[in-house]
């Protein structure tokens, strides 16, 4: 146990990494020093990262490097995990995300969050949308949350597809339309950060784009924090990239520099597709 | 490895393996085989035992409703009504079938022949409609349960007459009236209408029923919400600590006591303690609702935590609270399961009868209970108490019981099935 410990400060220093925004922007969200553990096993080290207005980060990395869980402690997720511990500083608009004041439900209705695997309600299409709105009050009549459900069920790229049998089950739906469906649920809340567990994953080429189409309108008004295992789609809608490795934030900069011109091996490795 | 090698290896198993799939099978089969015997022979035992009470060999008798009898003073009074000589009626009507018979104990026999309810059936009608009285009418009166035994060919007539309950002048003053065509097996409605008797033939099942609906309401309205409630606590709220594991390790020891402890507890504290009536189904209910919570309890847990984290996720994600997740998602999801576990919890509650007697509710009540607090009888422990009664005529009650409480059960289970497919989410 020792020596792992030991090898782990040794990797920390050398990786070493801050993932600070020039000033000129505004932070919506900042990370410092975030150790997250399940149980014994530490999954993510020492993560320093800020999240800007109006811009979308990607997350990048292979697989079991941390990144959902990286997600699920922006929106206090974890916190449902028995096992799951989490230390560091979060905050979102300079408001701390694990202090006493902040209201978890407030904070999930701001930070709103597309999981990795599809999960909608066992509820029809309609109740899946407009049961964020209903809860929080957003719309003041029926015709208001109609109309927020039609418009986000459209951002999402599934309106055309579902408006005859809107209020069938929402889990008769494909898998790639489920993926949708969640989409049009986390942003009919109109949250101020939005988190994306590889939204894209189950989605066909013409699905896709219109996803990607949907990011680049929403970054104008939201951060979007968004995982994803396509290289190509990070270069389309990113604006910043992080690379995550075994638990630490290897590199984090601009997308173009990550993607061209990597300081670390390790994530040129990782781009062009060599394992290390 | 080449690939036609391969094909060679994996030909070899698969005899094996299909092999082994339909052993397998057999042994599924053979082992529902065996469970259809026994529920055979269970039933078959219990069927062929009982369907015989739900007749009653009835003789039809022209009494004459004379004041003499019933209102000699002529008052028209109900209260002095009530106290007629209605056995009387009954004796006159009988005796006339039998001109010859004049002696005092030939006329006892006679007596003993009729059912001690025929005289309680003309005091009701006669009371229904004080009109009846004066005129002369035909009636299907009960007959004693000796004669019911006999024309059910459960009294072996060859016996010395010593050794049988019924006389050999009884016989034969029976085969008379068979032959005059006026002894038929009616339908027997006491059975259904009727509390409790020391006389088989006017026993009934519906105070005991009675008693064991009103047990399992006040069970159900205790154990359910309480135990749903403890359930929701101890998976989506309680801490992690040992404490709670305290608890769990408690609630699973109380779901497995055995049922008389919980009636002990029950005489101590509801009847010792908090002087609550003996008898009462109010009690009964109280105590099996004891012994239904850890069942709902276990029942309920295990279905919310089959409910999908991905749906907790989902909910908690849009920023729903801990207790909207609960109410709008995972309950939703759970209920089905919490139904079954709970209905089937009730179901051995209404089979229990040790806790019920400890409370007293072994006691004979010849009357309904009109409310939880009225002592009452139940049904197990009217199975019991007939299963012990000496006389014949209770042994094809005691299986007509059975074939209540089965019934009982059966409707209890199809309600489990049916809330589990109206409430069951489709995915
Ligand atoms: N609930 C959990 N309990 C215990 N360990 C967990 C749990 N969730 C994740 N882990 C561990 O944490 C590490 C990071 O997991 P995470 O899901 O964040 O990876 P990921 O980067 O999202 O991978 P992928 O790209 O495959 O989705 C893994 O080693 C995983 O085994
Ligand atoms: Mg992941």
């Amino acid at each position: 146990m020792k020596n792992i410990d030991q090898h782990n400060v040794n990797q920390k220093k050398e990786f070493e990494t801050v993932g600070s925004i020039s000033s000129s922007k505004d932070v919506v969200m900042s990370v410092k020093d975030c150790n997250v553990f399940y149980g014994e096993n530490q999954a993510l080290k020492n993560i320093n990262l800020e999240v800007g207005k109006s811009e979308v980060i990607a997350l990048i990395g292979p697989s079991g490097c941390g990144k959902s869980t990286f997600l699920r402690c922006l929106n206090r997720l974890n916190d449902t995990i028995d096992s799951c511990r989490v230390t560091g500083e979060f905050s979102l608009e300079g408001e701390d995300i694990y202090s006493g004041d902040m209201d978890v439900v407030l904070l999930r209705a701001r930070v709103g969050m597309v999981f990795q695997k599809p999960n909608p309600f066992p509820k029809s299409i309609y109740e899946n949308v407009a049961y964020g709105p209903k809860i929080h009050g957003i719309t003041s009549s029926k015709r208001e949350l109609d109309e927020l459900v039609d418009l986000s069920l459209d951002r999402a790229g599934l309106l055309e597809e579902v408006k005859d049998r809107i209020h069938s089950p929402g889990t008769s739906l494909s898998g790639g339309q489920q993926q949708r469906l969640c989409i049009a649920r986390a942003i009919a809340i109109k949250p101020d950060v939005i988190l994306m567990d590889e939204p894209c994953s189950a989605l066909d080429p013409i699905a896709t784009e219109k996803i990607e189409g949907l990011i680049n309108e929403l970054k104008e008004n939201y951060a979007i924090v968004m995982v994803t295992h396509s290289m190509s789609q990070a270069a389309r809608v990113s604006q910043r990239a992080a690379y995550f490795h075994l638990g630490d934030l290897i590199e984090v900069g601009d997308t173009k520099k990550i993607f061209e011109d990597p300081e670390h091996e390790l994530t040129k490795n990782y781009i062009h597709g060599r394992t290390g | 490895m080449n690939k036609s090698s391969i094909t060679e290896i994996v030909n070899k198993n698969l005899k094996t393996r299909y092999k082994k799939e339909a052993r397998f099978q057999r042994y599924g089969q053979f082992s529902i085989f065996v469970a259809i015997i026994f529920l055979v022979i269970f039933f078959t035992s219990i069927i062929s035992k009982g369907y015989t009470a739900f007749n009653q060999a009835e003789i039809r008798l022209n009494v004459n409703l004379d004041y003499e009898y019933i209102d000699p003073d002529r008052t028209g009074n109900i209260e002095e009504i009530r106290y007629g000589d209605f056995d009387g009626i009954v004796y006159e009507a009988f005796y006339k079938l039998f001109p010859k018979v004049k002696s005092r104990a030939d006329k006892r026999e006679l007596r003993e022949l009729l059912s001690s309810g025929a005289g309680i059936k003309i005091q009701r009608l006669v009371i229904e409609d004080i009109s009846l009285i004066g005129s002369q009418i035909d009636l299907w009166l009960p007959l004693d349960d000796e004669v019911d035994m006999l024309l059910k060919g459960n009294i072996d007539v060859d016996l010395p007459e010593s050794s049988r309950r019924i006389s050999d002048s009884q016989i034969n003053f029976i085969k008379q009236l068979q032959e005059q065509k006026i002894i038929e097996n009616k339908f027997n409605t006491t059975l259904f209408t009727s509390g409790d008797s020391r006389e088989s033939e006017q026993a009934g099942i519906l105070g005991a029923l009675v008693g064991s609906a009103l047990m399992l309401s006040i069970t159900f309205m205790i154990a359910f919400p309480l135990g749903v409630a403890a359930a929701i606590y101890l998976e989506e709220f309680a801490p992690k600590n040992r404490f709670i594991d305290f608890i769990e390790v408690n609630i699973n020891n109380l779901a497995a006591v055995p049922s008389i402890i919980y009636g002990l507890l029950g005489l101590a504290v509801f009847i010792n303690y908090l002087g609550m009536p003996r008898s009462a189904p109010l009690v009964g209910g109280l105590v099996l609702a004891l012994m239904t919570f850890p069942v709902v309890i276990i029942a309920s847990r295990a279905s919310l935590q089959s409910v999908p984290p991905s749906i907790r996720d989902a909910a908690l994600g849009v920023g729903a609270s801990k207790i909207q997740t609960i109410f709008d998602h995972i309950l939703p999801l759970a209920l089905p399961g919490i139904l079954t576990g709970s209905i089937i919890g009730m179901a051995r509650a209404l089979g229990e009868s040790a806790p019920l007697i400890m409370i007293g509710m072994v006691a004979f009540v010849v009357d309904i209970p009109s409310s939880p607090l009225d002592s009452s009888a139940a049904l197990p422990v009217q199975v019991y108490l007939w299963a012990d009664s000496p006389e014949r005529g209770f042994v094809e009650k005691t299986s007509a019981a059975i074939m209540v409480l089965l019934t009982f059960l059966l409707l209890m289970n199809s309600l489990a099935i049916w809330l589990r497919n109206k409430y069951e989410i489709k995915w």
